[in-house]
């Protein structure tokens, strides 16, 4: 019998997350050590009326054509994956990776290389997502490397995983149609801020972020889920800032990153380990230096660091704030290749002030949002 | 260490049945079970410069389909498939089955709801290898399930797989080679017959064959291979056969099955087990009632039934007709969404007759040019 827990994932992100309809082409990706989840959201979508097909890959291979492939056949798209980006109405990512350290050692110019060839076609997905043509939602499938990684052990994990998700209870959607009310009237509540402003250990940052939109991330397009962000005010950043999780980029981690900004830019950039790789980062291009989100992360079921940006950025009690690409739906104007989200801990003694007054201390917002008022209209 | 079969595999694979050129778009079709295999063909299809795309088939899929599908959700196919057939240099399909088995519950007219669906699939991607624009191949990876099958421990299994490929030899591809010439005399030698006439116990069946092309298989669009087949003429087909070995089609296994046929269609089905699903299968459109393609099984590696028709129909001294679809290459006209190769024994009380003239015996030709 397939893991309970596994069916209420399927049905979440088919019904809740995607909300797919009768008739509507729907992929499947991921790998193949997600087929059981991968089966159980074929079979949601069958129930559905919808016409599901599974595109899994195989681990390895992408190693395999970094190391013994040539610079043509690294870049190379093929037809029919143009074609199928094209025809899809729905889309699901599992991430399920079996190792999550296989790149560490490939050569950085052509893993480089694939990424950004790779990058095209995904610029495209989120071209039609932005557009509405296509739905699409991105979740995990628990794996002994994630669990590793985590270190943790797999069932301890898949505990953790579920329990983020809240598919270890009966009815998951009707928790996160209550979490989306909530996150919407936090949202509501910070769109009349002007400025942020983040204290904590090494840290005391002024954000901007008068006239942006701030959006619930209320688990549509990713699972599980549970932040409000933004885009700041891309000349607006000053101050310093101190992560205290190590930052992770494409595998690689930068560990006690501390960056001060002037005038919306990085202007010095220190860190315990990785220091090359922070500078090869900053200087990617322009956009690379200033910030492109803000964030808030407020899934308190997610209570600890497992290097998974998946559920790190949604983690109870943080701040993440990114370097480069910013979302043009929140009305960020910044672009750059990089979106490196970093994640400031503020559980122990972070205070966020807006415009002035203290509404965040400890990793908790002081006051409830105006729930009633978002219900009333959601 | 790898098994040093699976490279040889993957390298007669690539490099001899579907020649894989710089450029080429192959796509690779397979389940979890043949990854190793899948990464070694990988990694030869980009030493051979071609570009190497991997789709892992879900276990569980079809049946999840032939369970909760709709007519609609049944009928339909992805854009996925469509695209590949599409745009393909080399499609290569590596069966690898966890459960041999698993369909024998699924309603036989779901399942040919789905078959009529990807008829234009399997057209399209004759129609584009007639023009030599795409090359296929199925070969198979040994699991379990398929030892199982056969009645093999999976180490006995793969010995027979990798024997019958002949990568038990040093150079198979070479072996492969000399092989297709002996294949290739005997298909044109055969090419000369106006009728053959197959006689055995329970078998008494005339084919015409002129006018028609025999073609040998030697490796290139199965693997392992090794018959020599052609497209009878469509209403000639007179008599009646009783076919020796039980079919495996479909996920699952029909025994004991008997056709006689009048002016080339079946007009007398029976099957000692699975009669329901042969009588549906041929049902499913007008071609399904006559003979796709008649063929000489030539490889002496496989003298084992191991109720697989990628092995079967190949046993050195056995004759398989399939109903449904001709091969357009042999001159063939039959269409029809179904191709469903049934295998007989020859080798013991036996002989086939070319206008008359008996030329085979007991699972042998008698003259071989």
């Amino acid at each position: 019998m397939t893991d309970p827990r596994i069916e209420r994932l399927a049905d979440l992100v088919v019904n809740y997350s995607i909300e797919l309809t009768e008739d509507q082409v729907f992929r499947i990706d991921g790998f193949a050590i997600a087929e059981p989840l991968a089966l159980a959201i074929y079979r949601a979508a069958l129930r559905a009326g919808a016409r599901p097909y599974t595109n899994l890959s195989l681990d390895g291979l992408a190693e395999i054509l970094v190391a013994e492939g040539s610079d043509d056949q690294i870049i190379y798209l093929s037809p029919v994956q143009w074609a199928e980006i094209e025809e899809l109405d729905a889309l699901v990512t599992i991430w399920s990776e079996t190792n999550t350290k296989s790149f560490t050692r490939s050569d950085e110019t052509k893993h480089g290389a694939l990424i950004a060839a790779q990058r095209k076609l995904s610029n495209r997905r989120w071209e039609r997502i932005a557009k509405g043509e296509l739905r699409w939602c991105g979740t995990l499938h628990p794996t002994h490397a994630h669990a590793q990684d985590a270190a943790m052990s797999l069932a301890d994990y898949e505990a953790f995983f579920f329990g983020a998700c809240h598919t270890d209870k009966d009815d998951p959607a009707s928790h996160w149609q209550e979490v989306s009310h909530t996150l919407q009237a936090r949202a509501d509540d910070l769109a009349s801020v002007q400025e942020l402003r983040i204290v904590g250990p090494g840290t005391d940052l002024r954000v901007g972020v008068g006239g942006r939109t701030w959006i619930p991330a209320d688990g549509r397009y990713n699972m599980p889920d549970g932040e409000v962000f933004t885009s700041p005010v891309e000349t607006e950043t000053e101050g310093e800032i101190r992560y205290t999780f190590p930052a992770i980029f494409q595998g690689r981690e930068v560990e006690d990153v501390r960056l001060r900004f002037a005038g919306g830019s990085v202007v010095a950039a220190e860190s315990s380990r990785g220091q090359a790789y922070l500078r090869q980062l900053l200087d990617l291009d322009a956009g690379a230096r200033i910030l492109g989100e803000v964030a808030f992360g407020l899934n308190y079921e997610i209570d600890r660091f497992t290097r998974n940006i998946l559920l790190d950025e949604k983690i109870g009690g943080t701040m993440h704030l990114a370097l480069g690409a910013a979302f043009q739906q929140a009305g960020g104007k910044n672009s750059s290749a990089l979106h490196w989200d970093m994640i400031c801990d503020l559980r122990e003694e972070g205070e966020v002030y807006a415009d002035g007054e203290l509404v965040w201390k400890a990793g908790q917002f002081l006051e409830a949002a105006p729930v009633a008022v978002a219900a009333a209209r959601g | 260490m790898a098994d040093p079969r699976l490279e040889r595999l993957a390298d007669v694979v690539v490099n001899y049945s579907a020649a894989v050129q710089p450029g080429d778009l192959v796509v690779l079709e397979a389940t979890p079970l043949a990854a190793p295999l899948v990464r070694e063909t990988y990694r030869r299809v980009l030493a051979a410069g071609g570009h190497p795309e991997v789709r892992i088939a879900v276990d569980g899929v079809a049946e999840a389909l032939l369970d909760d599908g709709n007519d609609a959700q049944l009928g339909w196919v992805s854009p996925a498939r469509i695209e590949q057939i599409e745009h393909a240099d080399v499609r290569i399909v590596f069966e690898s089955e966890y459960n041999t088995r698993s369909l024998s519950d699924a309603d036989p007219a779901r399942q040919a709801l789905v078959q009529r669906a990807r008829k234009r699939l399997g057209d399209r991607l004759f129609e584009r290898a007639a023009a030599g624009e795409l090359r296929w191949l199925v070969t198979l990876w040994p699991t379990q399930a398929a030892a199982q099958e056969a009645g093999m421990s999976l180490g006995e299994y793969e010995d027979f797989v990798f024997r019958a490929g002949f990568l038990d030899r040093d150079d198979p591809a070479a072996a492969w080679r000399e092989f297709g010439e002996r294949l290739d005399g005997l298909a044109e030698w055969l090419g000369r017959a106006r009728e053959l006439r197959v006689v055995a116990d329970g078998t008494d069946l005339r084919l015409g064959v002129g006018g028609r092309t025999w073609v040998a298989s030697s490796g290139h669009e199965n693997f392992p291979d090794g018959d020599i087949f052609t497209g009878p003429v469509e209403t000639s087909v007179n008599g009646e056969i009783a076919f020796s070995f039980p079919a495996a089609f479909g996920g699952r296994v029909i025994e004991g099955v008997r056709l006689r046929f009048e002016a080339g269609e079946v007009v007398e089905a029976s099957a000692r087990r699975g009669g329901d699903f042969l009588q549906e299968m041929l049902a499913l459109d007008d071609g399904a009632r006559r003979v796709g393609e008649f063929a000489f099984g030539l490889n002496d590696a496989i003298t084992e039934f191991t109720l697989n028709t990628l092995f079967d129909e190949k046993i050195g001294g056995t004759v398989h007709l399939a109903l449904g679809k001709s091969y357009p290459e042999t001159g063939g006209q039959n269409t029809s969404a179904l191709h469903w190769d049934l295998v007989t024994d020859l080798r013991v009380g036996s002989e086939v007759y070319a206008d008359g003239e008996v030329v085979y015996r007991d699972g042998r030709f008698l003259d071989l040019p």
